[in-house]
């Protein structure tokens, strides 16, 4: 074999190996028929922020199981109105809630007897979904870490968070 | 280390913290200005309309009723002997039935005309003449052709300048309204992309936080411990809105810290309980809602102290239908703003550091409507026309020129927009604040205009 032949046979081999490595690195694609899905967090189609006369209405009911008189509701609307800061208007107003003895809230012992069910039990009242595993997981262990945790703590924290303000 | 050496390195060090820039809370370097002319601003919207007739020229019945009666009903703030004849602006002589027949008291011995600078001939130059727009104008420092009710400006207000480019915190920055009417709780913070809630001052109706609705839904609300209660409140809440991943959908609050809004819970229980036993200092006269305003307002400069503050005021818009009303509004305005400025030189901190600046939002009317009161006196509205365009500025405090008049009737000097640059200024920022740009073309601060 002379050397031009030797050469024109190498780079055959060569650009054969280069071949064989591309094809060796390519990803298997299978079709499983099955549409993409967009995955969301679960409170993602809450966009839309309350009316604080929406606000009122539903931290209410949440806490005294019956509907708030229409003057009350509009003095109420013109008390949060009244302080710029909605976050400490809200935590007023719900304080104010709390020292009423009318106020219907769970007990902390059954809270302590059933966490699980107050956990859900709460999440739907105010957030109107099940949590998540996290999240479950989460408050579990808050109950079981704080033995000064209340009802009323959880009640309160849900009643002024974010996505209750939103639907 | 002797005394010349410690003597030595606390001017390098006191040198070296005023000249060094520093880092704002938002992450901007900001290079300090030691040319601060007070630590503390109290803004006044003499609100609902003050013509100059009543006002500065101290024309009182003479022109606008058919009476040639002259006289000053504002003898707190400015320099003129009051009216000797037809006494209506006052409080009333109720054994002989005669309304406003008792002029108040004169609080200030020296007239804050005369302390200050009285700048008497400045115009509200652009857009209508209504209240929400004159006030927009006064806390943005821009004018509002289309902005209509329940509409936040377009501008960033003075809070939010102070906020971003002097680092001040929420409650260093308060906006008081006189009610939540007329769009007064969107006066604390603008709608702009670059400014907006994240740096907006707080706001505080006091005549309805501590009126019957704030009776009836906050006054004894629960007191729970802002360590122990709030932290657990804090810990799950800040778990739950974590998992509220919807950027931006927030409860609209203002970023101010745990500490700020203890302080502000605090402020609002220590308030219900002076309400509760009559202790709010008000002043002598208070038979209005702009005279109680200004009576929270002093409670609320004493828990706070801010750096600034903007409170309006309302009660003469009255004009529309009542003249003898108006007369009597503008002249407890007037008491009122004494007594507020009496009181500031009674709070530690802010006594002989604060700058007053006063200032009409708009004019009235030249020509009456056809609405007549109890004394036969016709009423006034406020259209835009150029009567309506007359306000007054006037400054006191450290750094403001004493006895000063800049301008007259023939010779206008000042701009309704000119009250931020004029804040701005006091507080070094005027440079920052003119570098965004977003001021009206003419608004200048008043310190330059002298």
């Amino acid at each position: 074999m002379n050397m031009q032949a030797l050469n024109k046979t190498g780079l055959w081999c060569a650009a054969l190996a280069l071949m064989l490595s591309f094809s060796g690195c390519q990803k298997d694609y299978f079709v499983y028929e099955i549409n993409d899905q967009t995955i969301l967090p679960v409170n993602s189609q809450k966009i839309k922020p309350k009316s604080i006369t929406q606000y009122i209405s539903i931290l209410y009911t949440n806490f005294f199981q019956r509907a708030i008189s229409p003057n009350s509701m509009l003095q109420a609307q013109k008390a949060i109105e009244s302080i710029g800061d909605k976050q400490v208007a809200f935590d007023i107003l719900l304080s104010k809630y709390m020292n009423d003895p009318k106020v219907i809230l769970p007990t902390v012992e059954s809270m302590r007897q059933d966490p699980e069910g107050f956990i859900r039990n709460t999440y739907k009242r105010f957030l109107v979904r099940e949590p998540t595993e996290a999240e479950l997981n989460w408050m579990l262990n808050y109950i079981k870490s704080r033995p000064n945790v209340t009802p009323e703590h959880f009640y309160f924290a849900f009643g002024t968070c974010n996505e209750h303000f939103h639907y | 280390m002797n005394r010349r050496k410690f003597i030595k390195k606390s001017a390098l060090a006191a040198a070296g913290t005023v000249g060094f820039p520093y880092l704002l809370p938002t992450g901007l370097l900001f290079a300090r200005q030691p040319s601060l002319k007070a630590e503390h601003v109290v803004y006044v919207q003499f609100a609902g309309g003050l013509r100059q007739q009543e006002s500065v020229l101290q024309r009182y019945l003479a022109g606008s009723q058919n009476e040639q009666i002259e006289g000053n009903i504002m003898y707190n703030l400015l320099d003129g002997k009051p009216p000797v004849d037809k006494i209506a602006y006052g409080t009333d002589d109720k054994q002989n039935n005669i309304v406003g027949a008792f002029p108040i008291n004169q609080i200030l011995q020296t007239s804050l005309q005369r302390q200050g600078t009285l700048f008497p001939e400045v115009r509200f130059s652009k857009g209508g003449a209504g209240h929400f727009n004159g006030l927009s104008t006064g806390v943005s420092g821009n004018y509002y052709v289309t902005a209509g009710l329940r509409q936040r400006t377009a501008s960033p207000t003075i809070f939010e300048y102070l906020r971003r480019h002097a680092g001040f915190s929420a409650t260093e920055c308060w906006s008081i309204g006189q009610g939540v009417t007329g769009s007064r709780p969107l006066l604390n913070y603008s709608a702009h992309e670059d400014y907006g809630r994240r740096y907006g001052g707080n706001f505080l109706a006091p005549l309805i936080t501590f009126g019957a609705p704030g009776q009836e839904h906050f006054m004894d609300f629960k007191n729970y411990h802002p360590d122990t209660d709030y932290e657990m409140f804090r810990e799950i809440r800040g778990f739950l809105n974590k998992n509220f991943s919807n950027e931006g959908l927030e409860i609209p609050h203002l970023y101010n810290t745990p500490e700020e809004e203890n302080s502000i819970r605090e402020f609002i229980r220590a308030t219900f309980e002076k309400v509760k036993e009559g202790r709010v200092t008000m002043p002598p006269v208070n038979d209005n809602g702009d005279l109680k305003v200004l009576g929270f307002t002093v409670e609320l400069l004493r828990w706070f102290k801010p750096r600034v503050t903007v409170v309006d005021l309302n009660n003469i818009d009255v004009c529309h239908n009542d003249f003898t009303a108006y007369l009597k509004n503008i002249h407890r305005a007037d008491h009122g703003i004494a007594f507020l400025w009496k009181e500031i030189q009674s709070i530690p901190g802010m006594r002989d550091n604060t700058v007053m600046i006063v200032m009409p939002e708009h004019g009235r009317d030249e020509q009456h409507n056809s609405i007549k009161d109890l004394n036969d006196w016709f009423a006034y509205d406020h259209s835009g026309s150029p009567n309506a365009r007359r306000i007054f500025n006037l400054m006191v405090g450290p750094g403001i020129d004493a006895n000063l008049k800049v301008g007259s009737e023939t010779n206008p000097i000042g701009d309704a927009a000119d009250v931020v640059p004029t804040i701005a200024d006091i507080f070094g920022i005027k440079d920052q604040v003119k570098k965004a740009g977003l001021l009206d073309g003419n608004a200048r601060s008043l310190f330059d205009r002298i």
